[in-house]
């Protein structure tokens, strides 16, 4: 029995791979997204516009507290209410790419603030404009306290993007509900999908270690 | 030009009743003083007193409350005055370097004459290896902060500021994080600057370089000037109780 199962499961491995092609893209595209807002929203936020910081920061929180389903569910059921169609696979890109961005303006924030005033102040002295003070002299110095837990969000952010299946995307969470319709062994099927994402993560967590640990010996080395 | 504004009264740094609060603190208090082009002052004064919040005025570290900073003609507050533009006449030297930990020696000093004052880049390394060489660190180019001697990293952080050329050059205690042996290196490097005819703030109690490069000893004590005068003058025959107070703390040891 436990063969027959194993047989039909592997025969819908087609199906298998669109799912974790579905996690891949949505996972990526909304990361990558979600990279570059987050930075421009970090930068913004500690750019001194107290309107604009504020903004941003409520934001940050009303989206770091409350829960992703819910989000989700708002941005694919109520906007069509006010009269903005979207599909399926728009709707859990915006999602998640809003819920990267968010979490990482955060980390961006953090690593900016970790940079000492005097390196700023250095660089104001020498007349660097704004934008050159942050290219050149603040983000390099942030991105080592940014990259480990940077890496981090992204396995987070990839293991969220399971909710898109909520909304009837074919990801991979999707696939494991339509096969064990056909294949009833819960756990075998589910201890399959699960697999399925460890195996994209799991590269990730040993980068954020290694980085974490070069990071941590750079920065011995850094102090004065 | 610059005797120009001489003739009118007006120095490379003019300082009219300026006054700054920090919160209820009075932390300068109705500040008179005019620096001439190519002139070295000495600010010295117990910790506290008000010496480091005056100098990082002049670049705008720090804001003014009331009264009139005018720096090489430009009043500081004026909307009509730029900045970030004025900020590149002023070298800075800060107490702690703040060197750019992720850029070499070499890095360091091309930053803002590449960006800011958009000089190519070999021709910009070229000056960069020469500023290194004359503060003696011409086998430092390619070294990163950390891998260099507290009194490496400041004449390193002086070659920076000479890097843009500037007017005016202020210092902001240079050698009192630095262990006793270097001092004397960047001391060195602060006198040859001074004798180039650079017009020259420096907040100090290095008595030896006082008397030997400036023309003038400001001595400030809880936000205001209590005395000014010659280092002979001030060092010879302090006019005040504060000053001789003082005097006798820092020449005691």
């Amino acid at each position: 029995m436990m063969w027959q199962q194993l047989q039909s499961i592997a025969g819908s491995y087609p199906l298998a791979l669109r799912g974790l092609g579905m996690t891949v893209m949505l996972s990526l595209i909304s990361l990558v997204l979600g990279t570059l807002i987050g930075f421009g929203l970090g930068i913004l936020r500690t750019g001194g516009n107290r309107l604009i910081g504020g903004v941003i920061g409520a934001w940050v929180d009303l989206i770091r507290g409350t829960p992703f389903l819910v989000q989700i569910f708002l941005i694919f059921f109520i906007l069509p209410e006010l009269g903005i169609e979207l599909d399926a696979l728009t709707a859990g890109i915006i999602a998640l790419t809003n819920l990267a961005a968010c979490f990482i303006c955060e980390i961006v924030v953090a690593g900016i603030r970790s940079v000492p005033t005097g390196q700023v102040e250095a660089a104001l002295a020498s007349g660097l404009s704004r934008w050159q003070r942050m290219r050149q002299v603040v983000l390099p110095q942030a991105m080592r306290i940014v990259l480990p837990p940077l890496v981090g969000q992204y396995v987070l952010l990839i293991k969220d993007s399971s909710v898109v299946s909520a909304i009837g995307l074919t990801d991979l969470t999707r696939v494991g509900w339509l096969v064990v319709q056909r294949v009833p062994n819960g756990l075998l099927v589910f201890f399959l999908v699960g697999l399925g994402y460890f195996i994209v993560c799991y590269p990730l967590i040993m980068l954020a270690r290694r980085l974490e640990q070069r990071m941590g010996a750079a920065h011995g080395e850094v102090q004065l | 030009m610059t005797s120009n504004r001489s003739k009118n009264g007006t120095g490379m740094i003019e300082f009219r009743g300026v006054n700054k609060w920090f919160g209820t603190l009075n932390v300068l208090k109705d500040i008179t003083l005019s620096v001439e082009p190519r002139e070295v002052v000495v600010v010295c004064g117990p910790s506290g007193s008000g010496k480091s919040t005056l100098i990082r005025c002049i670049n705008g570290l720090e804001t003014i409350r009331d009264g009139d900073l005018v720096v090489d003609g430009q009043r500081l507050g004026d909307p009509a005055t730029n900045m970030t533009r004025l900020r590149t006449e002023i070298g800075f030297v800060f107490q702690s370097f703040n060197l750019y930990p992720h850029k070499t020696a070499l890095e360091n000093v091309t930053l803002a004459p590449i960006h800011v004052r958009k000089i190519p880049r070999t021709e910009a390394e070229k000056a960069g290896r020469e500023l290194l060489a004359k503060v003696g660190l011409a086998d430092k180019v390619n070294a990163y902060p950390a891998q260099l001697s507290g009194g490496q990293q400041q004449r390193v952080a002086i070659a920076r500021c000479l890097g843009m050329r500037p007017k005016i050059m202020l210092f902001d205690e240079p050698t009192s994080a630095l262990d006793p042996e270097m001092i004397s290196e960047v001391l060195d490097v602060m006198v040859a600057v001074a004798e180039e005819g650079m017009t020259m703030m420096v907040v100090t109690h290095e008595m030896g370089f006082a008397r030997k490069v400036a023309q003038r000893v400001v001595f400030m004590d809880a936000g205001a000037i209590v005395e000014s005068g010659t280092p002979d003058e001030f060092f010879s025959h302090p006019k005040t109780d504060r000053s001789r107070a003082f005097l006798s703390k820092i020449l005691r040891h």
